[in-house]
């Protein structure tokens, strides 16, 4: 890690997910670590008893939950995903567990473990839409009162669907649909002349990043810096130097007997002067 | 007939009552929206029996301004002023928890001087935001001079900050790789001065009004008295966990940036109550002071940005020699840089409390997913408890000794 | 590297005795006429404004970032009060309602119940990009895009946040529309 991040004990990291997958069996899905924080992904059904697990074990200790995030992926089965994020203030140890869940299964509350965690279940259930189970007062928090959908879900537009103004004839503030005079300006960063795709010799060693504006292909974590040591590379194929010795290698080929200066016809009405010039 | 006796002996129902009765029941007020003591826009619909709270429901969500969102649809350089504006009283510490995350996705070196300057100016931060809770919170409790010479300390911070950044405010200053602007030697040596005489002066003037002030300690002992279980469990953080009892300092514990050269103590309060809040707040200027001066002897000459010409635009000069230098600069300022794919969790110590991102990548030039953890949110959700019992009056003390700000609480 | 220098001093010289503040000539004329006769004639229309633009008191409405600069504009350095301009908490005193700060949808039936219950005649100053038309959050779907959708403005102050010193122009500017209109109907 080169970046001057907050340095809590990550040295803990490997240790920490041996110790979780020892504690947790069957719950947990899987375990990684990336960018130098643990995840662990457990199954929804099990998450209080894993939370509990996690405040609980000696040697795991994560006495607070700070955050609660819930993440969208439409493109998954279980679209949403929630980030439960601990620290244990004992072990000076951070953690996220992440349970996958969509908008009709209800993720079990953990406001039994945590008190805290009643609002920050409020915010993903208003945010996204996801419901906790056993959460006594799951009502909006965020959003104003009436307020339809969920405003982080990646469908929702980030301009709404409602605006607000007042309205003298009711003589109180009322909705009306969005109207804007202009629009939010999207750019997707695409060259006016990328859609044609003119296929040129060559053009297979510019694919790696696939257009201008894709995304990176890199991972966080498995980036090398050009200046970082490097290990070399097995395999290698190695390069012949290139040399120009005979006219085969150069493409020259052997002069043609044709084409001597001597056997050019002779122009007789150019006299070349003493000087050499062409007209005089 | 019975009835009539029962009248004339002022014998009387309870179920039943009749003129002249007084019933009591619990009142439910409104605190706010639009109370001045509520610092910002809070709503409290308070359950009153008599003068004695019983109940707190704190609505929020009335400075809800879709930052997330938006983030989500700008580049990564053009969502760090949503971050000034989120914590509005100390700007560059929002600033430096994202520039922070993003640096940690992208894995980059920053240099010395550049760190040394986040952590100078993310003090002087702290010394500005506090300014403005130690004086509106003593403005709440009924004294109203401190508040006048704080604010004058306020005005030269943001003097400050206005000649490193350009803005009053929102200064925009810190960025993935370092920092926007070196700083004039002149602005250096006349905050030197500043912090060895006029912020000496005007702050222990101003505190020796109150600290040993009697009403301002009977407005403020005692009076929401938080255990350190129940910090913990709440999810304090920042002063609050530290007046509960507990020496918990990211700065210290998880340190970021150049804090890991920096001495500085951590005040920790005995009771937990509104008091204890308060001194914490007194004594972490003091302690901030002290790291400034030493950012200020050990800060040392050199790059202020990173050299990754793939994140860092170039610098102006540059631009208008180099081609190299003018494509990099066109393509950073509209596309931007793509962020590596990862999810990551940092938390630093703002001067509320731990504020942290978990920003989400997938690669691409804007962030997936960029969840602020809020430090007013958990504190503010432990309203309930800690003015159940107390009373009316002291809803102010408590809220006032919580900092509470609302662009960060409903972001 | 030295750390020396001499604390900055403020240049009192000729420079800050030549300034003319505003409507100096019409104070100048009133102090003229009292001197001369002793007593002042007026009309009731110049006397209602003189009245209304030396105390506007103001409704202190803070949202958002912008308060803050609202603060500092009551603190001593800037010190708003030698305008006559004092924060009241409660919407019945007050003349004029500053809102700084992002309006949001949760917020608008408040500020408009606080409007409404402001005494004529009232006056709004909207403060900051946001307040203006939607700022930096145009596009968010919780914003109102500018408080003029929800109360009538006179003032626009521009900036995000503007300083301390433009919302103190502002208040000015609204003085010299409080004189430039009428005071019997507005």
């Amino acid at each position: 890690m080169r970046a001057p991040a907050p340095a809590w004990a990550a040295d803990l990291n490997g240790e920490t997910i041996e110790a979780v997958r020892a504690t947790l069996g069957t719950a947990l899905i899987d375990a990684v670590d990336q960018v130098g924080e643990v995840a662990l992904y457990v199954e929804r059904d099990a998450i209080v008893t894993v939370l509990t697990a996690l405040r609980d074990t000696p040697g795991l200790e994560y006495q607070q939950l700070m955050e609660i995030a819930g993440v969208d992926y439409p493109d998954r089965p279980e679209r949403f995903e929630v980030v439960y994020c601990l620290l244990s203030l004992t072990r000076n140890h951070r953690l996220h567990v992440h349970v996958s869940t969509d908008d009709v299964k209800p993720v079990p509350s953990v406001t039994g473990i945590w008190p805290v965690a009643g609002w920050l279940e409020r915010e993903v259930y208003d945010m996204y839409g996801v419901l906790f189970a056993g959460n006594a007062d799951l009502r909006r928090i965020l959003t104003d009162y009436g307020f339809r959908g969920h405003p982080q879900r990646k469908d929702f537009p980030l301009s709404g669907f409602v605006e607000m103004r007042y309205s003298e004839e009711a003589k109180r503030v009322v909705y009306q649909p969005v109207q804007l005079a202009q629009d939010f300006r999207n750019f997707d960063f695409q060259s006016p002349w990328e859609g044609a795709q003119y296929v040129l010799p060559g053009d297979e060693k510019g694919m790696v990043p696939e257009a201008k504006g894709a995304p990176t292909p890199l991972k966080a974590d498995e980036i090398v810096k050009a200046d970082a040591p490097s290990k070399p590379q097995a395999g290698s194929t190695t390069h012949e130097p290139k040399t120009t010795d005979s006219t085969a290698q150069t493409g020259a080929g052997e002069p043609d007997p044709g084409n001597q200066r001597q056997d050019k016809p002779r122009d007789s009405d150019v006299v070349p002067t003493k000087g050499g010039g062409q007209n005089q | 007939m019975s009835d009539y006796v029962d009248e004339l002996m002022h014998v009387t129902d309870a179920a039943d009552p009749t003129t002249g009765d007084v019933t009591i029941q619990n009142y439910t007020i409104n605190f706010g929206p639009q109370h001045p003591a509520a610092h910002g826009v809070l709503r409290l619909v308070m359950e009153l029996d008599g003068e004695i709270i019983e109940r707190i429901d704190p609505h929020v969500g009335l400075l809800h301004r879709g930052t997330e969102k938006l983030i989500e649809y700008k580049t990564y350089a053009q969502a760090i002023p949503y971050f000034d504006r989120l914590d509005y009283c100390s700007p560059m510490c929002m600033e430096h928890t994202f520039v922070l995350a993003i640096e940690k996705l992208l894995d980059i070196e920053v240099p010395i001087r550049a760190q040394y300057l986040r952590v100078f100016f993310a003090e002087l931060t702290r010394i500005s935001n506090h300014m403005l809770n130690l004086g509106s919170h003593v403005m709440d409790v009924g004294a109203m001079t401190p508040n006048l010479w704080l604010f004058e300390i306020r005005e030269d911070c943001y003097n400050f900050l206005e000649r490193a950044s350009g803005a009053r405010m929102h200064h925009n200053y810190m960025r993935p790789g370092g920092v926007h602007q070196d700083v004039p030697l002149k602005l250096l040596t006349d905050i030197a001065d500043w912090l060895d005489t006029r912020l000496p002066r005007l702050f222990e003037d101003a505190i020796s009004l109150v600290a040993d002030n009697r009403i301002f300690k009977q407005r403020n002992v005692d009076i929401a008295v938080v255990s350190r279980e129940d910090a913990i469990a709440w999810g304090f953080s920042g002063p609050m966990i530290r007046a509960a009892g507990i020496p918990w300092d990211l700065r210290k514990s998880q340190p970021y940036d150049v804090y890991d050269r920096m001495e500085f103590d951590i005040p920790v309060g005995t009771k937990g109550d509104c008091y204890d809040r308060f001194m914490v707040r007194v004594e972490e200027v003091r302690q901030s002071a002290r790291i400034m001066k030493q950012c200020l002897r050990d800060m040392p000459e050199g790059p202020i940005a990173s050299s990754d010409r793939k994140v860092v635009p170039p610098k102006r000069a540059e631009m208008k020699q180099s081609m190299e230098a003018l494509i990099h600069h066109f393509k950073l300022y509209t596309e931007g840089y793509h962020v590596p794919a990862g999810e990551v969790y940092v938390a630093t110590e703002s001067p509320k409390g731990e504020f942290g991102v978990f920003l989400v990548s997938d690669g691409s030039n804007k962030p997936y997913r960029c969840k602020i953890r809020p430090t007013a949110f958990s504190h503010l959700q432990a309203m309930d408890f800690m003015s159940r019992g107390h009373m009316l009056a002291d809803t102010t003390a408590i809220l006032g000794a919580m900092d509470i700000v609302f662009g960060e609480c409903d972001r | 590297m030295t750390l020396t220098s001499t604390p900055v001093e403020l240049d009192r010289s000729a420079a800050a005795t030549s300034l003319v503040p505003p409507d100096q000539g019409f104070f100048d004329s009133l102090n003229g006429e009292l001197t001369d006769k002793g007593f002042l004639v007026t009309s009731t229309e110049d006397l209602f404004q003189w009245a209304r633009t030396g105390s506007l008191w103001w409704m202190t409405f803070g949202l958002a970032c912008c308060a803050v600069e609202m603060i500092h504009v009551n603190m001593p350095r800037y010190d708003l009060e030698r305008f006559g301009a004092a924060p009241r908490a409660s919407p019945r005193q007050s003349d004029v309602m500053i809102v700084a700060g992002t309006l949001c949808n949760k917020m608008a039936p408040a500020l408009r119940k606080v409007y409404d219950q402001m005494s004529e005649p009232k006056y709004v100053i909207s403060m900051g990009s946001c307040a203006n038309g939607g700022g930096y959050y145009h596009f968010s779907y919780s914003v109102v895009r500018g408080c003029d959708r929800v109360v009538p403005v006179d003032i626009y102050v521009p900036g995000c946040p503007p300083t301390a010193e433009a919302l103190l122009y502002g208040i000015m500017q609204l003085q010299r529309k409080i004189r430039r209109s009428g005071s019997i109907e507005r």
